[in-house]
């Protein structure tokens, strides 16, 4: 009996942590199979799209996909180093927003020469964000002099999208792109204390696209 | 035990003020630029270096040290040689260009402002610009835009402090993308050549 109460709970706990993963879908455009060279002393830097108005690509993200790329032999220069040491050129009012941009600020001797002398040669642009998009339940929690509690149910889905484009800064052309959608629903039970079961789905966006980019790079 | 409870009360209170006090000494990068052969004598009176913007009763932000350290950068990049002066009887002989900076503005919206998570700060800049003999050229108009990316945990200070840092940083990018395209520089630029080849 006690085997079976114990099965009866292992399985809802299961049931409840399945219900906590995020579903992630990647969509690779890459117009050869071949992996993209660099060689040991050049570096991809990764930069986070702020120009939209309602938005913008958050820094914890760039940061979090950063670190995946690097974990390879891929080095990658932080995105505010970047932006300082070319500035004002990839501020949001200036970035290039398609190729056309690019080629015209890599005609300036000046910015190319930087460029050069940090051993930049691939830029990844990263854009998206993360939305809350339906949320449902109802929690309440009350504290008095004999103690406090929360009673109710709540939950939320999250969804995460977000764009990769690969520029190559040394033949200025577009190397490739990676799209991620990743979604997933958080639960808040209250039952006396509130009880959070949270779906990473960020986490889970971060983790395909910098693995999926990483494997875009071949160090040679 | 009393006390420490008033004290966490004060904390706590004191982080749901709404008052905002902000001075920006951030120094900015220099900027990656070719400069054009022009000596400008760029004019720092001190209504400007002493700048502090008050959007509202309860805000105020310093923006004097902060916007001088962005335009000694910002105008290296469009100027051969800049001289930053006090005063018009500092200009050297060499000067072409004599540019006067202002601040006509500064506003600022709060998420309870604009129902956006975010925190945004506008700098209305004007560049009165004259030739060495103190013929106007033009008085050019200047806004500059920065909003935090969230005001997550943010205290009303730092996403104002960091919104304002990027609307300075949006004011170099404006300079350095816009200068020689104002139409008035541009024939002052075109007659400045004439007159090099007439020479």
């Amino acid at each position: 009996m006690k085997i079976r109460t114990l099965n009866f709970q292992l399985g809802l706990v299961l049931i409840i942590l399945s219900g906590c993963s995020a579903t992630t879908t990647i969509d690779e455009y890459r117009p050869t199979d071949q992996p993209i060279f660099l060689n040991s002393d050049e570096k991809v830097v990764i930069l986070g799209r702020r120009d939209a108005g309602h938005y913008e690509t958050d820094r914890e993200f760039i940061e979090c996909v950063g670190k995946k790329v690097t974990s390879g032999e891929v080095k990658v220069l932080p995105e505010q180093q970047f932006i300082d040491a070319i500035y004002p050129w990839f501020e949001p009012r200036t970035a290039p927003k398609g190729l056309p941009r690019l080629k015209r600020l890599m005609q300036q001797r000046s910015i190319k020469a930087k460029v050069d002398a940090l051993s930049i040669r691939y830029l990844v642009w990263l854009d998206g964000s993360t939305e809350t998009t339906g949320q449902g339940g109802s929690m309440s929690c009350a504290i008095g002099p004999g103690g406090g509690g929360c009673l109710g149910f709540a939950q939320w889905d999250k969804l995460s999208v977000y764009e990769a484009t690969v520029w190559d800064l040394e033949e200025l052309v577009e190397k490739g792109r990676l799209r991620v959608d990743s979604e997933g629903t958080s639960y808040l039970i209250g039952a006396v204390a509130p009880i959070p079961l949270l779906t990473p789905v960020k986490n889970d966006a971060c983790n395909s696209l910098g693995n999926q980019l990483k494997s875009f790079f071949s160090v040679e | 035990m009393k006390r420490i409870v008033g004290l966490v009360l004060i904390v706590f209170l004191a982080g749901c003020s709404s008052s905002a006090s902000v001075k920006i000494s951030t120094v900015f990068p220099s900027v990656v630029s070719e400069s054009k052969p022009i000596n400008a004598s760029i004019l720092i009176e001190d209504s400007f270096a002493t700048y502090v913007g008050a959007p509202n009763k309860n805000t105020k932000i310093d923006i004097g040290a902060g916007q001088i350290n962005l335009l000694k950068s910002a105008f290296s990049g469009l100027f051969e040689t800049v001289d930053f002066i006090t005063s018009l009887d500092q200009i050297s002989p060499e000067t072409d260009l004599i540019i006067t900076p202002s601040v006509l503005e500064v506003q600022v919206s709060t998420p309870s402002e604009n129902y956006l998570n975010v925190f945004e700060v506008w700098i209305k800049y004007n560049l009165e610009i004259k030739a060495a003999d103190g013929t106007p050229i033009t008085n050019w108009f200047m806004p500059a835009y920065g909003k935090t990316p969230d005001s997550f945990m943010a205290s009303k200070e730092n996403a104002i402090e960091q919104a304002t840092v990027i609307a300075l940083r949006d004011a170099g990018a404006k300079l350095m993308l816009d200068f020689y395209r104002i139409p008035a520089i541009n024939d002052w630029l075109s007659r400045q050549n004439i007159k090099q080849e007439s020479r």
